[in-house]
């Protein structure tokens, strides 16, 4: 279970994420909405402990990751996806994918490498096991990029606007990887813009403003004019949107 | 009698040797910027033949050892052309002409900096080319290069130290003098290298303070 | 005095041979300084306040001191502590501890070039320090780094001249000596002065063609 426990963070004068509270399930796929500076990508920064918290308390699966040692175990219990993508530029799409499982879970080089390119296959870039980030397209490194987090066998998959820097043709791409996913029982906690897909695959949504939580429901729900679209601000974020 | 011992006197010297460093250093860096200046102009001008020659005799005193260009002109011009040639005239000749190759690419890469389009729009306003070399271009090539031609200045004073190899009683030369009578290594070359670190931060702090101030005039201007 | 390079003729071997040495000790050096600067490059960045004074403390002194002050202070400081070496010796670790300051802040300036989220992806994957280190910002910096890195080679080349200072018998001493056994000091320096400018050269092509094939994987291709 991620727990987020009355989470605080303030960057100088700025609080980003006031008093944040998040309780994530194994098998539970939830998305995290709002408008830009709401804090989303904090929560996962914070999360995955590139952030660390002022006040509250993160546990993943019960492991404090304000505390080095726990976060390090915390860190292979959950595996993230990056904006932009964030591949080692010197290292192929395959080697990027076995690093951490090799040096980190301490696995066997050829057990890692047979399923690195199993999931390249599972992605449609099996025949680009050998090439270069510079080589490959935006939508391929982000697929490289799911490829490695993966890889990891996370009991969390973070995935921060994954799609975010990508065009259209691309992130289509994308989200049909991470529908699939969806649907295979990972447990995923996804910042997005993209309502629609939102709407499709996630179990829950979150709705974050101003660093607040301001709705925590069921995907239905969330959409319900009783339940989310009751909140004025979600109402008025989502038409927004969906005009876009 | 041999004083092996370190005397009062000994600082005497020491300073002595760090004058003739300052000195030498000073003249040749004011006789290498404004040949190494003229030189950029030169180019500027896109001058047939000398340009060219100007830019092979700078890569040569660039990409060889000073040293070897010292011996050259202490030991090989006397020889060859039949001159006197003094430790020190050498050591000016030398120097200088290192320095101003420097000094030439440091011009010639800020000058370029400034972009085309400044330029054009002066010539077409019907500047000739020396004004707008006078008031668009010096003033910002100037700014630009401080920076580097301050690096270049910390960098030439060490150079200075090689002229002690041909003889010239330079503050290297005053403590090698040292060495070989006291046998006090650590401490003849630890005060000599002291000596050098200050004189260096001393023209890498006045570069700074300089920089400030141009840099300063241009961001007023650029109003 | 009319020119002559004829008389060089039968000394070319003698200079190859010092050529030779100067390359044996340029080569070794530049290993010692890449390791040496990587070591320090990481110091620099440290969290620990005492290792990066202290690393600061030592690219501060030895790139403000002259590199003949330095190698005086090895030469003759070293046997004063009972460590007898040679002068090949004595030259390579000179040349490396005053390579490795410069070396140290290009790799440093080719760590700090890394894209930031590159490094949280490897930390986020709990990676620890070590191997993120040695997998991930080593072998990008330096990468980025073989030009500048190229270019304190140059600087070595041209500072081994000095070495002939201690007797060493690079090719700058070995032309010394041909200087005067043929009493053709200009010929002989000027050949000289080509002959490094030449060995420079070569040596920036060559970076820049590793340059290239170290980088070739990391060319954008698609847009």
């Amino acid at each position: 279970m991620l727990k987020v426990d009355n989470v605080k963070k303030a960057f100088g004068q700025t609080t980003v994420l006031d008093g944040v509270n998040l309780t994530v399930n194994p098998g539970e796929v939830v998305s995290i909405l709002g408008s830009s500076g709401s804090g989303k990508s904090t929560l996962i920064r914070c999360i995955n402990g590139l952030e660390k918290l002022n006040a509250g308390r993160i546990t993943v699966d019960d492991f404090d990751v304000s505390k080095p040692k726990e976060l390090a175990e915390a860190r292979k219990r959950s595996a993230t996806v990056f904006q932009l993508f964030n591949l080692y530029p010197h290292m192929t799409a395959l080697q990027n994918i076995t690093l951490a499982p090799v040096e980190v879970l301490k696995r066997p080089k050829a057990e890692v490498e047979a399923e690195g390119r199993a999931l390249l296959q599972s992605v449609g870039l099996g025949d680009r096991a050998d090439a270069y980030p510079a080589q490959l397209s935006g939508g391929q490194r982000q697929r490289v990029g799911i490829c490695r987090a993966l890889a990891m066998k996370p009991r969390y998959l973070l995935l921060d606007e994954v799609t975010s820097a990508l065009d259209p043709e691309m992130t289509a791409e994308v989200l049909d990887i991470l529908a699939k996913l969806a649907k295979s029982g990972t447990t995923m906690v996804f910042v997005t813009h993209e309502i629609e897909f939102a709407r499709q695959i996630s179990n829950r949504i979150v709705f974050l403003e101003k660093g607040k939580l301001l709705v925590d429901l069921p995907t239905a729900e969330f959409f319900a004019a009783d339940g989310g679209l009751a909140q004025p601000r979600v109402a008025q974020f989502l038409s927004k949107m969906r005009k876009d | 009698m041999r004083y092996t011992e370190f005397t009062p006197f000994d600082l005497w010297l020491l300073a002595q040797g760090l004058g003739v460093t300052i000195g030498l250093f000073l003249v040749t860096s004011l006789i290498g910027l404004l040949l190494g200046a003229l030189w950029g102009v030169i180019r500027f001008y896109r001058v047939p033949v000398l340009t060219q020659v100007i830019t092979f005799i700078a890569e040569i005193l660039k990409n060889s050892p000073v040293l070897v260009q010292l011996f050259l002109v202490f030991f090989g011009f006397p020889a060859f052309f039949k001159l006197n040639m003094t430790p020190v005239n050498a050591a000016i000749i030398t120097l200088s002409l290192n320095t101003a190759a420097f000094v030439y690419v440091i011009a010639v890469s800020s000058i370029e900096s400034i972009g085309r389009d400044q330029i054009e729009a002066a010539r077409v306003f019907g500047l000739t080319r020396w004004q707008v070399l006078r008031h668009v271009i010096a003033p910002q090539a100037l700014a630009f290069s401080i920076g580097p031609l301050t690096a270049l200045l910390v960098n030439q004073l060490q150079v200075t130290s090689l002229i002690s190899v041909i003889g010239v009683m330079d503050l290297s030369k005053i403590g090698a003098n040292l060495n070989l009578r006291t046998l006090k290594p650590f401490i003849v070359w630890t005060a000599v290298g002291i000596l050098y670190y200050l004189s260096a931060k001393l023209v890498a702090t006045l570069g700074a303070k300089l920089e400030k101030r141009l840099r300063a005039h241009s961001a007023f201007r650029g109003l | 005095m009319r020119l002559d390079l004829t008389i060089l003729a039968p000394h070319l071997g003698f200079l190859a041979q010092g050529a030779l040495l100067t390359a044996e000790v340029c080569a070794l050096a530049l290993i010692g300084s890449v390791i040496l600067g990587m070591l320090v490059a990481i110091a620099r960045t440290s969290q620990l306040k005492w290792l990066n004074g202290l690393a600061f403390a030592y690219v501060d002194l030895f790139r403000n001191i002259p590199f003949i002050v330095q190698l005086f202070f090895f030469y003759y400081g070293l046997p004063e502590l009972g460590i007898y070496i040679d002068a090949f010796t004595t030259g390579v670790v000179a040349l490396s501890i005053a390579g490795g300051a410069h070396a140290s802040d290009v790799i440093r300036a080719g760590i700090l070039a890394i894209d930031n989220g590159i490094i949280e992806a490897a930390e986020v994957s709990g990676l620890p320090r070590r191997v993120i280190f040695s997998k991930i910002v080593l072998p990008i910096a330096l990468r980025t780094s073989v030009r500048p890195l190229g270019s304190v080679l140059i600087n070595m080349i041209l500072t081994s001249s000095i070495l002939s200072t201690i007797t060493l018998n690079e090719l700058t001493g070995n032309a010394k000596i041909v200087a005067s056994d043929t009493f053709r000091p200009f010929e002989v320096y000027v050949v000289l002065l080509v002959v490094y400018a030449a060995l420079t050269y070569l040596v920036s092509i060559g970076i820049t063609l590793l340059h290239r094939w170290l980088n070739r994987d990391m060319q954008e291709q698609v847009s």
